[in-house]
């Protein structure tokens, strides 16, 4: 049978993602270096490594069946795919945050606020949501620069350790969305391989429990 | 973008289709078409425009939003229909209402939505589908989906399966709840997408807990085949949604008897559109293809907004979307072509060709001869005459020429039809 095709997000979480699967009975070869397709083990799967943004689109199509992408991402677009299960690896939040001047100070009342962000949408939602009137500056990276510089007031982007925004003299000043890794498939797919990938589902969904156990 | 640019343009989610691909969408309409006869459906052709009221109110609020609107001269608003089932509808709760029922209905037309390509969507695309007003059972909706099966089938694939869903057992459950439209969306949302996480997150949000909160996590789970519904009924009081799983199996049952078994899924999850359907949906997938090529379900809401309440239930399919798939017939090539010609003998040689049903090519261009003819066979055409009086006619075919005479000519044209 063919194997089914499953998008791995390169960079943070790949190697995540990888360890959980091979938990779950999909182990790669330690060294897949810079393959960008590669099989796993068993044969059940097919890996593409793709750009983490890129990753719905793949499996939206149905281009992959199955695919590993962060929530943050997942809800910046408008993507039509399954999303059965939270992988608990990848955990971050996409937070507010700005110079520490501004802790406290009720936003509502701050006409003319500029907001930096590699999240448009869900930065735009937000304010909307807090009736709060904002321009929203997009940047594709560095984010955190923003304010030193004078383009922004504030920003909003993905938080893991806060480090980075200490190191720039910014501080979390709400958090938005927590996000982690989710494993997500392609409508159709799930329709047309069904027990293969409830299969997969029930098996990654078995080490994630198991590891949330581990922990506590 | 200047107006001598827009000139060469299709607007943003349009296109042409010519070639192969022209050919392909009109032998799958016709397909379709040759299939929703055969189950006695019978041809509505209805406007592409009409009064913004009565294609938007009645809508679905997603197709709401996408709809293309503008004015006519007398003010009122109007609008280019987003589907083919609201005007249906309305030709149906206005016009057909006392008509002897259950009445079969099917469609063929152009459908737009303003809304992002992507997906296979298109802004303008062709819907091709059933309508069947007047019969609420069970048998109804195992009719209109058995023709969605047969739909699926006439792409000429070999994999396709319908993924059933069933929107009152969910309606059930929540019964009681009353949660306002924006939380049933959400609620809708973090359902469809399968997500526990986000069904957990809506849950506690909208303090939904005890026996409810738990069927509702489960709905992820309750897909497969019909073992499924044992395990839902477990999960709920609810005589509503006990109802909706004795519609389901009894579906189920009537589609396995029909041998489409292997091509269902029953999904509780599938609960799109809660304001539009009040029964059964589906959506059919086929192999290769990502997305969704038919959708339907049963909305007895929907015609009383234009007249008597009837139940209805239908399907359409997407014409576009199915090409992505549909094994494309190659064209048609030409059986004869003809060089001008001021003879009668020609045009009676031609005009029998035509009354055949052969397809015949006359040269426009003044080109003749054997290279014309050569050229002409080389592009498909199977027959090319090259001269012909009212006697003689020399004929060139991929075998080689001849001569044969005007009554020989005649005689052997039949033969060339298949």
């Amino acid at each position: 049978m063919e194997p089914l095709t499953f998008a791995l997000p390169k960079g943070r979480l790949q190697e995540e993602v990888l360890t959980l699967l091979a938990e779950a009975g999909y182990a790669t070869d330690a060294d897949v270096g810079r393959k960008l397709v590669f099989g796993d083990s068993s044969g059940t799967l097919r890996f593409i490594m793709a750009k983490p943004s890129d990753v719905p689109t793949y499996v939206e199509y149905g281009a992959a069946a199955l695919g590993a992408v962060g929530l943050d991402v997942l809800r910046e677009g408008r993507w039509d795919v399954l999303e059965p299960l939270g992988l608990n690896v990848g955990l971050c939040r996409l937070s507010l945050a700005g110079p520490a001047s501004w802790r406290g100070r009720n936003l509502r009342l701050q006409p003319g606020l500029r907001v930096a962000s590699k999240y448009p949408r869900l930065a735009n939602e937000f304010f909307q949501a807090q009736g709060i009137s904002a321009e929203i500056i997009y940047l594709d990276g560095s984010v955190e620069l923003a304010p030193s510089v004078g383009l922004s007031d504030l920003l909003v982007d993905m938080v893991q350790s806060g480090r980075t925004l200490a190191e720039n003299d910014l501080v979390e000043l709400q958090t938005i969305l927590p996000s982690q890794a989710m494993l997500i498939v392609n409508r159709a797919a799930h329709k047309m391989q069904f027990s293969r990938i409830e299969e997969i589902v029930s098996r990654l969904s078995a080490v994630v429990e198991r590891r949330k156990e581990a922990q506590e | 973008m200047d107006s001598t640019e827009l000139r060469r343009q299709r607007p943003l989610g349009l296109t042409d289709l010519f070639g192969e691909q022209a050919a392909a969408y009109a032998a799958l309409e016709r397909a379709l078409i040759e299939q929703f006869e055969r189950w006695g459906y019978q041809l509505v052709v209805v406007p592409t425009i009409g009064y913004d009221q009565a294609l938007s109110t009645q809508a679905s609020p997603r197709l709401n939003e996408q709809l293309y609107r503008f004015f006519d001269r007398d003010g009122h608003a109007l609008a280019l229909r987003p589907d083919m089932t609201v005007p249906v509808a309305r030709l149906v709760g206005t016009t057909l209402y006392d008509q002897p029922l259950p009445l079969r209905l099917y469609y063929a037309g152009k459908v737009f939505r303003y809304e992002q390509p992507q997906a296979g969507q298109r802004r303008e695309f062709t819907q091709v589908g059933i309508e069947l007003i007047g019969a609420g059972s069970a048998e109804a909706d195992a009719e209109v989906t058995a023709v969605a099966m047969e739909a699926l089938r006439a792409l000429g694939v070999d994999t396709f399966q319908i993924n059933l869903g069933e929107v009152d057992f969910l309606r059930g459950i929540i019964d009681g709840l009353e949660l306002s439209v924006e939380e049933l969306a959400m609620l809708e949302q973090a359902i469809n997408r399968k997500s526990r996480v986000e069904i957990r997150h809506a849950l506690d949000t909208l303090h939904i807990s005890g026996q409810a909160g738990e069927a509702i996590m489960a709905l992820p789970g309750l897909c497969g085949g019909l073992g499924i519904i044992a395990e839902a009924r477990q999960l709920t009081a609810n005589p509503a949604a006990q109802r909706a799983l004795d519609h389901l199996a009894r579906v189920y049952d009537l589609l396995a008897l029909d041998g489409y078994a292997d091509h269902l899924i029953l999904d509780l999850g599938e609960v799109r559109s809660m304001d539009y359907y009040t029964g059964i949906s589906f959506h059919g997938y086929v192999a290769g293809l990502g997305f969704h090529v038919l959708s339907g379900g049963r909305y007895d809401r929907l015609v009383g907004h234009f007249g008597p309440s009837l139940p209805a239930v239908g399907f359409a399919m997407s014409i576009e979307r199915s090409l992505l798939v549909a094994h494309t017939p190659t064209v048609r090539k030409l059986d004869l072509v003809l060089p001008a010609c001021d003879h009668p003998a020609c045009h009676r040689v031609a005009a029998l060709a035509r009354s055949l049903g052969l397809r015949v090519e006359t040269e426009l261009l003044g080109r003749s001869g054997a290279a014309w003819a050569a050229q002409a066979l080389a592009h498909g055409a199977t027959h090319a005459i090259v001269r012909c009086d009212g006697e003689q006619c020399e004929l060139v075919e991929p075998g080689g020429s001849r001569t044969l005479t005007l009554s020989a000519l005649l005689e052997e044209v039949p033969t060339w039809s298949r």
